[in-house]
């Protein structure tokens, strides 16, 4: 899983998002196994959203916050994601939570439209699934265990 | 599981089985079989006729095919999440606390069954993976709804 965050080696807090491990300098000090304040600042660190008055917004997508879920500087991360289509669930006293992924529908627009996902091919060329654009595509999933 | 994607990045069927053989396995003396020759005929059909093959979902049947997942499984996948990283930590009793509440909130996901049985000694997982397949009352691989 790849770091992402600028924090020293004992972060706040620490949010597995998607295949990132986002590492936070400062939450608010109420934390439970699903309930995390983080900074409005590091907001779009998650998937590029910010805060606004309609609620948290990336582009011209608003995903509307309930009431209780911003105060000052921070934001219930756990209110976000819920809203966003994502559970949360963490060890307050390991300082780690861990938000669900996200279908294909969940903020990307038509729940049709596939996502760009990019993978490494047999040498090692990371392959974005949009450069098969213009041709039918067949993505395989297999796994050995 | 196969996904087909068309020409302008669109999703024409979400993810199923996508075997390219038909054959049966037998296991414990319990069948389990692939379907691959009508998967095979109707991944041909969509390549000659696109969008007029009657393979490609309606946005109906596609919606039905792709439902909203429940608060648990959500719950699960989060779960599960943690359990990998404590396990890559190294603190396998965390790691199986968040193992064991993603199976417990997803008993019939066998993605997390499998992946903690992997973490194993390989003879352990195959006998667990016996044990719970001779038990299930559903199919292994869901049912081609090709």
């Amino acid at each position: 899983m790849q770091q992402s965050g600028s924090s020293p080696a004992s972060p706040a807090a620490t949010v597995l998002y998607d295949d990132r491990a986002v590492t936070l300098d400062r939450i608010g000090p109420d934390v439970t196994a699903g309930e995390l304040w983080i900074e409005a600042r590091d907001l779009p660190r998650f998937d590029g959203f910010e805060l606004k008055p309609e609620g948290a917004c990336r582009g011209d997508v608003c995903v509307p916050l309930p009431a209780g879920s911003v105060r000052q500087d921070q934001l219930n991360f756990a209110a976000f994601a819920a809203a966003a289509g994502r559970a949360v669930v963490g060890e307050p006293a390991e300082r780690i939570w861990s938000a669900s992924r996200l279908l294909p529908s969940g903020t990307t627009g038509s729940p049709r439209r596939a996502p760009d996902i990019t993978v490494p091919d047999r040498l090692g060329r990371r392959v974005h699934l949009a450069g098969f654009r213009g041709r039918k595509a067949l993505v395989v999933t297999w796994a050995s265990w | 599981m196969g996904v087909w994607i068309d020409e302008e990045g669109c999703i024409v069927r979400p993810p199923e089985p996508a075997w390219t053989s038909t054959r049966t396995s037998v296991f414990g003396g319990k069948e389990l079989s692939t379907d691959g020759e009508r998967y095979v005929a109707a991944l041909r059909n969509w390549v000659t006729n696109g969008s007029s093959s009657r393979h490609v979902l309606s946005d109906e049947e596609f919606a039905r095919r792709t439902r909203t997942r429940s608060a648990g499984e959500l719950e699960a996948d989060a779960s599960f999440k943690l359990g990998v990283w404590f396990h890559q930590s190294g603190n396998e009793g965390l790691a199986s606390k968040h193992f064991e509440r993603a199976q417990a909130l997803c008993p019939d996901d066998w993605n997390y069954h499998r992946q903690l049985w992997s973490f194993g000694p390989l003879a352990d997982a195959r006998t667990k993976w016996l044990e719970k397949f001779l038990k299930m009352d559903s199919p292994y691989y869901p049912e081609l709804e090709i």
